[in-house]
């Protein structure tokens, strides 16, 4: 307990005495952690709305028009007896027609040419979350894709598997960048208490000479790179914090369009933490490969 | 308190800085060690400091045979030892009453402990009054002190000084020895690595004369 209240103590007033250099290092540790942390923005937020629209899973079943009310009702019989829905409901050539032009308003004239409706009536079915990750929902568009009087079924799942597959990507990339951010972070510690370590040569000597643990002599060290890092990652919150309330600002009524209804969120406590944790980490580890080194 | 036997330090090339060396101090006693520069003085203080290690023969330390010593147990045994150098190496950014309870810290004494010790060393050698004193303000002769008052921090068995009156004038110098007999008187084994003769001359004690790292004279 002693060594490590020395080793605060020491380490605060270290960074105080050479505030130019540890701003430096603060910063650098900063830059990494806004890669880091913009990346674990994104991906959070890409990761939440994804569980979200694929909560929201739905298919739509396009009966053929001669399609008779039987093949229909085996249709209907063949989705309620799956076990897997929340809800199906039935829309009417009629309907489909006046749901379009409601929809696409400028575009309700092109309609009015037409002898016959040109569009299919049609099942909706909104699925259940658990059905659609346990691969139900997707035996069951199959089973109903086969039945006689189907036209057509759309079953949008390709794009949020492609839309996750390049998520990952993305995480695999930044992740890569971010840690060789990180690890240029660290060497930069690592310079800047090297520095400390050389300002205090005499220090380091008396406390090897008399016989200190090396939990005081590379106590404060370590300390120094933690809290360096501990601030580099504050302040590369900080600044993310700013970024993202910029672009909800500006750009908020836009996103909420594109994203069907869903809205970007700020990173949650849990994440902020461990990214506040990881910049002490990699300032530790400067600090402790730096007093290592030396001591 | 110390034995050396056959000891030898060289370095490459056949550089020897000691050679054979066969040495007794006993407890409580005072030795001065002397020699031109490049005699192998502080070397010898090196060795006992474990700063370095032989290369050769053997050194006993108050029981301690100083080429077994894990990283641990050379912890230990220095928490016996103080020194002294030439240069003082007080810490500029501590005031003189820091100076001294700096050891006691990060041997991890209680604080209250470590003032209550520091402030008794630093009233031993007359300066309690400059305790909130920052070394830069201090004269040569009362920085000396006070690196004696630190080495007499942790209380100390073995009290090793390397040309400790190297950068003071003849009266201080004399004030400084006075100082380390007393401390001598107290029990604690003083060894004294200088090349001023007067000095030893005027303290006139046990004095072991190095040349070219062999004794030369009172091993």
């Amino acid at each position: 307990m002693r060594a490590l209240d020395y080793a605060i103590r020491e380490a605060w007033a270290s960074l105080w005495r050479r505030r130019g250099a540890s701003g430096f290092a603060v910063l650098a540790i900063a830059l990494a952690m806004i890669v880091l942390g913009a990346l674990l923005l994104l991906t959070w937020n890409v990761e939440r709305l994804l569980t979200q629209w694929s909560s929201a899973a739905e298919f739509s079943v396009f009966l053929r028009d001669d399609a008779s009310s039987e093949q229909r009702g085996a249709i209907e019989a063949v989705i309620d007896g799956s076990g897997v829905i929340e809800q199906r409901q039935y829309v009417s050539k009629a309907d489909a027609l006046t749901r379009f032009r409601r929809e696409f308003a400028q575009l309700a004239s092109l309609t009015e040419g037409f002898d016959d409706n040109p569009f299919p009536a049609s099942v909706e079915v909104r699925i259940r979350p658990e059905a659609e990750r346990d691969g139900r929902a997707e035996a069951l568009v199959r089973r109903v894709a086969a039945l006689p009087g189907v036209a057509d079924l759309r079953y949008d799942r390709e794009w949020l598997a492609q839309l996750a597959s390049g998520l990952a990507a993305v995480r695999g990339a930044g992740l890569v960048l971010a840690l060789v951010m990180a690890l240029a972070a660290a060497v930069t510690v690592a310079s800047v208490v090297r520095l400390g370590l050389q300002a205090r040569g005499d220090e380091i000597e008396i406390m090897q000479l008399v016989g200190a643990p090396l939990a005081f002599i590379r106590g404060p060290f370590v300390a120094e790179g933690v809290l360096q890092g501990g601030f580099g990652a504050l302040m590369a919150i900080g600044v993310l914090w700013l970024g993202f309330t910029v672009v909800a600002t500006v750009w908020g009524p836009e996103l909420a369009r594109l994203l069907e209804g869903g809205s970007l969120q700020f990173l949650p406590v849990r994440l902020s933490t461990a990214l506040v944790a990881g910049g002490m980490v990699v300032g530790g580890a400067g600090g402790f490969a730096a007093a290592r080194h030396a001591v | 308190m110390i034995e050396t036997h056959h000891l030898s330090k060289f370095y490459s090339r056949g550089l020897y800085a000691l050679r054979d060396l066969t040495l007794t101090v006993g407890k409580g006693e005072f030795a001065f060690l002397t020699g031109p520069s490049g005699a192998g003085k502080s070397t010898f203080l090196r060795l006992l400091l474990l700063q370095e290690r032989p290369s050769e023969g053997s050194i006993v330390v108050n029981g301690h045979d100083l080429s077994r010593l894990s990283r641990r147990e050379v912890q230990e045994y220095r928490r016996g030892i103080g020194f002294i150098f030439q240069d003082f190496k007080l810490i500029p950014t501590r005031t003189v009453l820091e100076n001294i309870s700096f050891v006691s810290e990060v041997l991890g004494v209680p604080p209250a402990q470590q003032k209550r010790r520091a402030f008794q060393v630093l009233k031993w050698v007359g300066l309690q009054h400059r305790m909130s004193a920052y070394p830069r303000d201090l004269s040569g002769g009362e920085q000396q002190r006070i690196a004696i008052a630190r080495a007499l921090a942790s209380d100390p068995v073995l009290l090793l000084a390397d040309e400790p009156t190297g950068n003071l004038d003849p009266d201080l110098s004399l004030e400084i020895m006075n100082l380390l007999r007393e401390i001598n008187a107290g029990g604690t084994t003083v060894v004294v690595a200088t090349h001023d003769r007067e000095l030893i001359r005027l303290v006139g004690r046990r004095t072991v004369t190095l040349d070219a790292g062999r004794v030369v004279e009172g091993a």
